[in-house]
Parts: structure tokens; C-alpha cells; sequence
């Protein structure tokens, strides 16, 4: 809850809707974005240097030096990339409550804004993996009768999540419309 | 019940009332097993008495066993038949249906009528023989199938779709016993000749895959001398021929018609098919035209029903409002649909929209920057929303047009990747039920494309508070009322 979460994003992309305030997720989310790229990234590093390791050990002497040093820094290089990109990423992530439907904005290079109205909703779920409950995080998924609504948030402090679901859940009785 | 088959009237169900299915339909539903066991078991067990140790022996062993075999599998089946038959109870009343089935692992399943989105008649040919039929209904009540029953007497699944199309339309024939239902009558619209049926599976692009695959095989012999290549390629010509032949019979004897309960589409020649979609269940409707039928001046129209699904190959084409039909049967079948289109002059709105290119009739297309990423499609690829609903078109080879009802969209989203934000492009999404139309608008003017999305967000929360969910049944034709009040109130609103 140390987020002030009452401050505008300051992102902006050029498809954002006019006059609207979005709100960010949590930055923790950002550690456990971290967290999450760093294990995998860690395990890609270690399947793509065991040709490297068998060659400097002499177990596989043949293999050609500059193959085995090239492989792990080009999934080295990925791996800083991504982690890079996550603290942007996540600050592009953000969400507003307008009277009629829910906007839904992510993306830095490849842009997405998402409109859900209420009364289209079916079902809100609220997740929290292990991870997220050590930083007390919550993810929330609007589910309406369409597959192509793929509208998850993803970092929001579990207080938030509950507040929005609640919000969510009664505006959506409140506006609730026939298929 | 006998007494009922002379007047086509049903009285809906108490709670103690329950029906059950025809008693042969295990045998219809499961014959295929007792062929195949019978197949299989018969073949061992003639095999074990022919190729004994000491040869054939003509004693009377093999009638013995072939005797016992048959006992057996009649007293196997017939129980397990009589059991299912036995388990399965079925009861209709005002608000629910109520399926019960399953011997060991019991299930009981409840519909709410008016959530129905739509309900098949179908006749498979087994069933057909016997005069039976399964009703099929789809309720999208959180995403479950759809609930069957079979097999029931034709006119019994009539009646019975009957009362539950009318029930969900909340019409009471007779104040004084509101259990009284009769079956609405149907008027027909337009029926699509055989001969263009068969004309359009043969000049579509199955079979322009067909050709290539042909003269390739041509060349192949040509170039290598060897005929022998051909008989390998028997399964293949069998499996072309199987695909012919069942989108030939199954689109065979199309049939449109309109009845108070909603659009009924009757087709198939072997299996056939009778479904209802009642009004405002359509949640999108698009209009396709491939290469070669551009020739013909042929389009095909398929909707997304909630439940109906993809409209894959196990879907059978359900999704299918009109297999084959001209200009004007394609308005005939939209104006079923779609009474009411929100313009004044929807044959010219339609045809622009069907055919482009360019900006006539309202439509936008992408802007001029838009031939970097998409050369030739970039006149096609357009929109115009209408009073009523949004129209979608796209493609130069193949063309589409999405109708999308403003109360029926579920949630829209704005795409924009990085050489678009270059250009100044957005990709424009329109969300619908599960089908197979996925309204999209490619390439849009960055400030068209804001434009749209919040204005098509406003249309869609007012055309929701204005069509509330409710039985259709009216006096007046159906949502005149709801569409003008729409009208005017975007007229006071002023663009």
C-alpha cells in the first residue's frame, strides 16, 4: 500500500483514449517480474553454456571455441534485454474506471488498449500465485463471453485487487445485460 | 400423450411430471458398437473354429458358438440399453428443462429457458428411418454444451422445441390455462437450388487446391513416366471424394424460413438438420466471397450464436445462415437477422460494403500511409457504423463484411506495434462471442481509429440499456421501437 496509487500514469502512448486517468500497478511487480525473467533466464544461461563448460574441461575438445562463447552471450545479451525492458513494461501497465467499462492499457513498443464493459462481464477472478503472496500482490481476470477479451491485470496490491473485484462485481450486477 | 398428436398443442410440465425418451434410442444411438463388437468378436471366433489345428470342421461347433455370441450380445446390450433408456427422464416447465441420465454415474441437468440461445432439430439417417429426432439446445449459461435429448418422436421434438421457444418468448395463448402451448407456424423465405450447391463446392477453393495438387501429380508422371504413381495416390482422390460428397449432402436442400419463434434453417439430404435461432441471438453476422465466386456474384453468411462454437468440422457448419446465395438472398437473410440495419438505404450501404473500394456509402478506408504495410487491401479495408451496428470490411482477394450489432459487443481493444506508430496506423478490434467471425478493422487513421473506439464504446452502453434482456414476444415487430428511440436519441445527442 505504499504505492500511491491515486497518481496518474505517466506513460503515454499515442493510442490512449483522451481525458482519461490511468492508474498504475504496484512496482513490486517489477521485482516480481525480475524474479520470475532472472530463474528463467538463469536456466536458458546454463543449457546454453554446457558445451562451453565441456570444452574448457576438456571433455569435448573439439568443439569450435568461438560456437561455444557465442552461444551463451547471444542468450546472455537476450536475457539483460529482457530484464531491461521489464521496469518500462510494467510501468505502461495501467487501468481505468470509467462509468460504463473498464480500460485496460499495456505495451511500450507493441501498443494495447482494451475497453470491458461492465455490463458484459460474466465472471472476475482474483489470483495470487506463491510469489505474488510474498510481495502481496493479486492478479484479477475479467472474463466476458468473448475468448478474444483478454483482460488480465496483473501486480496489484491485494487490497486493490479486492476493492476492484467488489467494484467490479457491483457494477456489473448494476449494468448487467443479456448476451 | 396420444390424444395430444391430433391438435399440435403442448401443456407444459409439473414438478412430478416426467417424460421419457423413445424406447429404441439406445439401439439408434449405440448401433454402430453392437456392429462393431458383433464384427468383431463373430470374426474371432469363426476364425478360431475355421483355422483349428485340425482344419475346418463341419461338425456343429460354429453355430453353437455363433448362437451363444448372439444370445449374448443381446442379452449384453439389451440390458445395458434398457438401463439407459430407463435412466433417462426428461420434463420441460415454465422456467426449466430438466434432463436426468446416467445408470452408475447419475447426472441432472437443469436449463433456465429464456437464457436459450438457440435449438436444433436433428434427424440423423438411423433415426430418420425410425422417425425420431434429437433436440439439441444451447443455453450458454457459463460456457457448458449443449444439452440433447434423444431420440424423441419427430413430432413430440417439435412440440417440445415448441414450448420452449415459446415459453422464452413469454407468449400466453390463453389467459386462463398459461400451460397451453401451440406451434408457431413458419413462413418460408428462400430456398438455395441443388444444382448451385453442388456448383459451389465445385468452384470453391477446395477444389482450386484440388487442381493444383493434380497438375502437379500431372507433371510428376509426366516427368518421371511412371503411372504407378496414381494408385499410391488413391486414399488421397478417396478423401477428396469424401469431402465432396459431405459438404455436398450436407448443405444439400437449404432451406430459410421465418417463424414468430425465430430464423429456422432446414438443410441436409442424409442427416438433416432443423435449427432455430430466435430474435437477438445472433451476436454477429459475416458476409464472405471468395476469389473464384466473385465470377458468380456468390457470397456465403455465417453468424456467431453463442454456443454454436467455431463452426469447425465436428460443429458440422452450424454457423452456416446461408451456404450459397446471390445479392439478394443475402438481404433476404439479413433482414431476418438484422431487421433493422439503421440506414435508410441498406442495399447500397450493403453492396459498398460487400464490394469496395473506396470511401462510398459512409465507409472509411485506411489512410494513404497505409500502402507501406498493406499495397493492395488498403482501399478495402473499412468500417461504418450505422445507428444499429458497426460494419466491418476487409480483404482484396477475399472478401469479408462483419455485422456486429452495437447491444451485442462484448469488448473492443485498439492494436498498434512499431511500424505503425511510424505511420500513424491502428488496428481496430471488435470482440464477439465464440464463432467464426472476428470482427477486426486493419490499418485505421490513428485519429479515426480513437474516434471509433470511443464512440463505438458510448454506442455499445446505450444500445445495452436500450435493448434490456427480455422475452421477444411483442406486438410490434421486433425492437422497432427500441431502434427509434435509439434514432432520436442520437439525433438530440447531434454528432
Amino acid at each position: 500500500m505504499a504505492e500511491p496509487m491515486t497518481t496518474p500514469l505517466r506513460h503515454h502512448s499515442a493510442i490512449d483514449p483522451e481525458n482519461v486517468k490511468f492508474l498504475p500497478v504496484s512496482g513490486k511487480l517489477i521485482t516480481a517480474r525480475f524474479i520470475e525473467s532472472g530463474a528463467s533466464g538463469l536456466f536458458w544461461l546454463a543449457l546454453a553454456a554446457i558445451p562451453l563448460i565441456l570444452r574448457l574441461t576438456g571433455v569435448w575438445a573439439s568443439y569450435p571455441g568461438w560456437l561455444a562463447w557465442l552461444v551463451p552471450a547471444v542468450v546472455l545479451i537476450a536475457v539483460l534485454w529482457t530484464l531491461a525492458l521489464i521496469p518500462r513494461q510494467v510501468r505502461a501497465i495501467g487501468y481505468a474506471e470509467r462509468d460504463d467499462d473498464l480500460l485496460i492499457r499495456r505495451g511500450i513498443l507493441f501498443h494495447r488498449v482494451m475497453v470491458v464493459p461492465y455490463g458484459r462481464m460474466q465472471y472476475v477472478d482474483v489470483t495470487m500465485g506463491p510469489l505474488e503472496r510474498m510481495l502481496g500482490l493479486s492478479s484479477i481476470h475479467l472474463h466476458t463471453a468473448s475468448p478474444g477479451t483478454n483482460a488480465i491485470l496483473n501486480g496489484l496490491p491485494a487490497p486493490e485487487a479486492a476493492r476492484l473485484r467488489e467494484q467490479l462485481t457491483a457494477r456489473g450486477e448494476a449494468k448487467l445485460a443479456g448476451l | 400423450m396420444s390424444d395430444l398428436r391430433q391438435v399440435p398443442v403442448f401443456t407444459t410440465d409439473g414438478p412430478a411430471d416426467w417424460h421419457r425418451v423413445h424406447p429404441i434410442s439406445p439401439l439408434v444411438r449405440g448401433w454402430l458398437a453392437v456392429v462393431a463388437v458383433m464384427f468383431i468378436f463373430g470374426r474371432n471366433s469363426l476364425e478360431g473354429a475355421f483355422g483349428g489345428p485340425h482344419g475346418f470342421d463341419p461338425s456343429r461347433t460354429p453355430v453353437m458358438i455363433i448362437l451363444a455370441i448372439l444370445g449374448a450380445a443381446v442379452i449384453v446390450f439389451g440390458i445395458s440399453f434398457f438401463l439407459s433408456w430407463r435412466f433417462t427422464r426428461y420434463q420441460v416447465t415454465d422456467t426449466h428443462v430438466h434432463i436426468n441420465t446416467g445408470v452408475i454415474f447419475r447426472q441432472q441437468r437443469r436449463a433456465n429457458i429464456d437464457r436459450v440461445q438457440a435449438i436444433d432439430v436433428v434427424q440423423p439417417l438411423l433415426a430418420r428411418i425410425f422417425g425420431l429426432a434429437e433436440l439439441k439446445f444451447e443455453v450458454a449459461d457459463g460456457g457448458k454444451s449443449a444439452m440433447k435429448l434423444s431420440f424423441l418422436k419427430l413430432d413430440e421434438a417439435k412440440r417440445l422445441r415448441a414450448a420452449i421457444l415459446a415459453r422464452a418468448a413469454g407468449v400466453v395463448i390463453d389467459p386462463a390455462s398459461p400451460q397451453l402451448v401451440v406451434e408457431a407456424h413458419e413462413q418460408p423465405i428462400l430456398a438455395v437450388p441443388p444444382g448451385r450447391i453442388v456448383a459451389s463446392v465445385l468452384f470453391s477453393s477446395m477444389s482450386a487446391t484440388f487442381l493444383f495438387i493434380l497438375l502437379g501429380i500431372l507433371g510428376l508422371i509426366l516427368w518421371t513416366g511412371q503411372l504407378g504413381i496414381v494408385v499410391g495416390l488413391i486414399p488421397f482422390f478417396l478423401a477428396m471424394g469424401a469431402a465432396y460428397w459431405r459438404r455436398i449432402t450436407g448443405d444439400m436442400n437449404f432451406k430459410v424460413a421465418l417463424s414468430p419463434d425465430g430464423v429456422r434453417l432446414h438443410y441436409g439430404m442424409l442427416e438433416t438438420r432443423a435449427q432455430t435461432i430466435p430474435p437477438g441471438r445472433v451476436q454477429a453476422v459475416g458476409i464472405h466471397q471468395g476469389l473464384i465466386w466473385r465470377l458468380f456474384g456468390w457470397y456465403r453468411v455465417h453468424v456467431n450464436v453463442a454456443g454454436y462454437g467455431t463452426g469447425g468440422s465436428e460443429n458440422g457448419g452450424r454457423t452456416v445462415l446461408l451456404p450459397v446465395g446471390g445479392l439478394p438472398d443475402v438481404m433476404a437473410v439479413l433482414a431476418l437477422v438484422f431487421p433493422d440495419p439503421g440506414v435508410d438505404n441498406p442495399l447500397e450501404v450493403f453492396t459498398a460494403g460487400l464490394r469496395g473500394p473506396g470511401n462510398r456509402e459512409g465507409f472509411t478506408h485506411s489512410p494513404r500511409q497505409a500502402v507501406w504495410i498493406d499495397p493492395l487491401a488498403w482501399r478495402y479495408n473499412a468500417y461504418r457504423a450505422t445507428s444499429t451496428a458497426l460494419l466491418t470490411r476487409r480483404g482484396f482477394f477475399s472478401r469479408y463484411l462483419d455485422v456486429v450489432p452495437h447491444e451485442r459487443t462484448q469488448s473492443l481493444s485498439l492494436h498498434q506495434g512499431p511500424l505503425m506508430h511510424a505511420l500513424g496506423l491502428v488496428d481496430f478490434e471488435l470482440h464477439s462471442t465464440l464463432g467464426p467471425i472476428k470482427p477486426v478493422v486493419h490499418h485505421m487513421a490513428l485519429a479515426a481509429g480513437l474516434k471509433l473506439f470511443d464512440e463505438q464504446a458510448a454506442r455499445a452502453a446505450t444500445a445495452r440499456r436500450i435493448h434490456p434482456d427480455r422475452p421477444w414476444a411483442l406486438p410490434q415487430p421486433l425492437g422497432d421501437l427500441a431502434t427509434d428511440e435509439l434514432r432520436t436519441k442520437e439525433q438530440n445527442g447531434g454528432d
